[in-house]
C-alpha cells in the first residue's frame, strides 16, 4: 500500500475499525518512518482538539431562549378563529388569520370539532371556534351583492406560488361568465397545465370568495364541484350566469 | 384535540434547549472562537429551530433526527454571522495552498477578537483552528472536539461521506503545519491513543 492510501485510513483508526484495518496501518507505519513521524503528529493534532476545554454557556442561556420563543410564539402562529355565518347559499364556516379571511366552507352538516380538524389539515394551522366580526358580516353582505370580495380581506399567503396564481386567475373571470379549466392555465403561464388547475380547484380553502364555481369543461359541461353540481349550478344562477 | 401540527409547547422546547445548549455551545464557540458570538448564536439557532419545528408536519417531527439537525441549524448561523462579520479571502487562498494560511497569520489578520483561553499551550491550538477556512475547521471541530462520526458529520454538513473524510484528513494536515514541532509539547507522557504501540 502506498503512503498516500494509508494516510486516509488513519482518522478510521478513532472509531471502532477492523482489527485487520488497524494492522494494515500499523504494520505499514512500522516500516515507514516519515509516515511513523506524521501519523505522531496527526495523533497530537487529534489529542489537542480533543482536549480543549469545554467552556460553559452562561446559565440564562436557556431563560432567553425559552423567553424569546414565549414572546414570538403567539405571533408565530396565529390560530384561525372559525366562525359561522348565514348568507343566501346556506350557513358557511368562516376561518379568519389575523383578521382576514383565509377559509371558506359550505356547511354541509358536520360537527363543528370534523371542521375545525378539516381547517388544520389543509392550512396546517391551530384552529380555534370564535364570533364573526362585524367587518366580516359586512364583506359578506356585500360579496352576495357584487360576488366580487376585496383583494385586501383575503390571506391566501400559507398556498404555494402555484396555488395562488391559479386562484388568483380564476377571481379573475367576470361574475355571471365561466371559463374552463384550459384557460386558466393560459393565464398562468403553463397552458397544458389544465389537470392541475382542475386539482387546485378542488381544493380550495376559498370556495365561492376565489371563483372555482366559474371553472367549468372545456365543452361548457359544469363538470364537478366538491360541494356538489346542484350547488355549482345553483351559485352561477346567482350570480347571473345564463348557460 | 391536538392539532397535527400545532407549534411545539415551549416546555418541550425548554427540554430541549437543556440537553443540547451545551454541545451547540461548545462547537460554535469552537467555529468563533469568541464567548458571545457563541452565545448569541446558540440563541438564534434555538429560534430557528422553533419556528421550523412549528411549519413541520407530524410525519416530518417524527423523522427528524433532532441533534444532527440541530448542529445544522448552529453551523448555518454560524456561516451567516462570520460572513457579515470578517469577508476574508484566507478561505479561498487555502484551499488552493494551505501556506497561505500561514503567511496570512504571521502577517497578523483574521485574529479572533477575543482568545477564550489565556493557557498560552491551549491558545495556540484554538488559533490554529481559528485559521482553518471555515469548512475544514467545521469538520475538525465535530470529529475531533465534539466526536461525531463521519456518518453524522456527513449528515450535518449535508455532504457525502468521502468528502468529510477528505475534509478531516486536509484539517489536520494544515494543523501540524501551523502547530508545527510543537505538537509534541502538548503531549503528556502516557496520553491515550498517542503512542504506537
Amino acid at each position: 500500500m502506498r503512503c498516500r492510501d494509508v494516510e486516509a485510513l488513519w482518522d478510521e483508526l478513532r472509531g471502532e475499525c477492523q482489527a485487520s484495518l488497524k494492522e494494515t496501518v500499523h504494520s505499514h507505519l512500522r516500516a515507514c518512518p516519515s509516515c511513523q513521524g506524521m501519523y505522531e503528529q496527526y495523533e497530537g493534532v487529534a489529542y489537542c482538539l480533543s482536549t480543549l476545554p469545554r467552556p460553559e454557556p452562561s446559565c440564562d442561556l436557556a431563560k432567553k431562549v425559552v423567553t424569546h420563543i414565549a414572546a414570538i410564539k403567539g405571533r408565530l402562529y396565529p390560530p384561525i378563529v372559525i366562525s359561522a355565518v348565514t348568507t343566501p347559499v346556506g350557513k358557511l364556516y368562516i376561518g379568519l388569520k389575523c383578521d382576514r379571511i383565509a377559509y371558506v366552507s359550505l356547511d354541509t352538516g358536520e360537527a363543528p370539532e370534523e371542521v375545525l380538524a378539516r381547517v388544520e389539515r389543509r392550512l396546517h394551522r391551530r384552529c380555534v371556534p370564535g364570533e364573526s366580526p362585524g367587518w366580516l358580516l359586512r364583506a359578506l353582505e356585500s360579496f352576495f351583492n357584487t360576488w366580487t370580495v376585496d383583494d385586501a380581506l383575503i390571506d391566501i399567503s400559507d398556498l404555494t406560488p402555484f396555488e395562488q396564481e391559479v386562484l388568483r386567475a380564476a377571481a379573475s373571470i367576470p361574475p355571471g361568465e365561466v371559463r374552463s379549466y384550459a384557460w386558466v392555465a393560459t393565464q398562468v403561464g403553463r397552458p397544458k397545465a389544465a389537470r392541475a388547475v382542475g386539482r387546485v380547484m378542488a381544493r380550495n380553502p376559498l370556495p365561492l370568495l376565489f371563483p372555482c364555481h366559474r371553472v367549468v369543461d372545456s365543452s361548457g359541461d359544469l363538470h364537478d364541484y366538491f360541494y356538489g353540481l346542484e350547488m355549482k349550478a345553483r351559485i352561477l344562477e346567482m350570480e347571473g350566469y345564463r348557460g | 384535540m391536538h392539532p397535527p401540527n400545532s407549534t411545539p409547547s415551549v416546555a418541550s422546547f425548554e427540554r430541549i434547549v437543556d440537553e443540547y445548549q451545551r454541545r451547540l455551545y461548545g462547537f460554535a464557540l469552537r467555529m468563533t472562537g469568541n464567548r458571545e458570538d457563541a452565545e448569541e448564536i446558540v440563541q438564534d439557532a434555538f429560534v430557528r429551530a422553533y419556528r421550523a419545528l412549528g411549519k413541520m408536519s407530524a410525519e416530518q417531527r417524527a423523522d427528524l433526527r433532532l441533534q444532527p439537525w440541530l448542529y445544522t441549524i448552529t453551523l448555518n448561523v454560524t456561516r451567516n454571522r462570520l460572513r457579515s462579520k470578517r469577508p476574508s479571502n484566507v478561505a479561498l487562498d487555502a484551499l488552493a495552498d494551505p501556506d497561505a494560511i500561514l503567511r496570512e497569520s504571521h502577517e497578523g489578520p483574521a485574529q479572533p477578537e477575543a482568545i477564550v483561553e489565556q493557557n498560552t499551550e491551549i491558545a495556540l491550538v484554538e488559533q490554529a483552528l481559528l485559521q482553518l477556512p471555515m469548512h475544514l475547521r467545521a469538520a475538525a471541530t465535530l470529529r475531533f472536539i465534539e466526536g461525531r462520526s463521519h456518518p453524522e458529520i456527513a449528515e450535518i454538513l449535508n455532504q457525502p461521506i468521502g468528502t468529510v473524510k477528505s475534509h478531516v484528513h486536509r484539517a489536520v494536515r494544515i494543523l501540524r503545519r501551523i502547530l508545527g514541532p510543537q505538537i509534541g509539547r502538548f503531549i503528556p507522557e502516557g496520553a491515550p491513543d498517542h503512542a504506537l504501540s
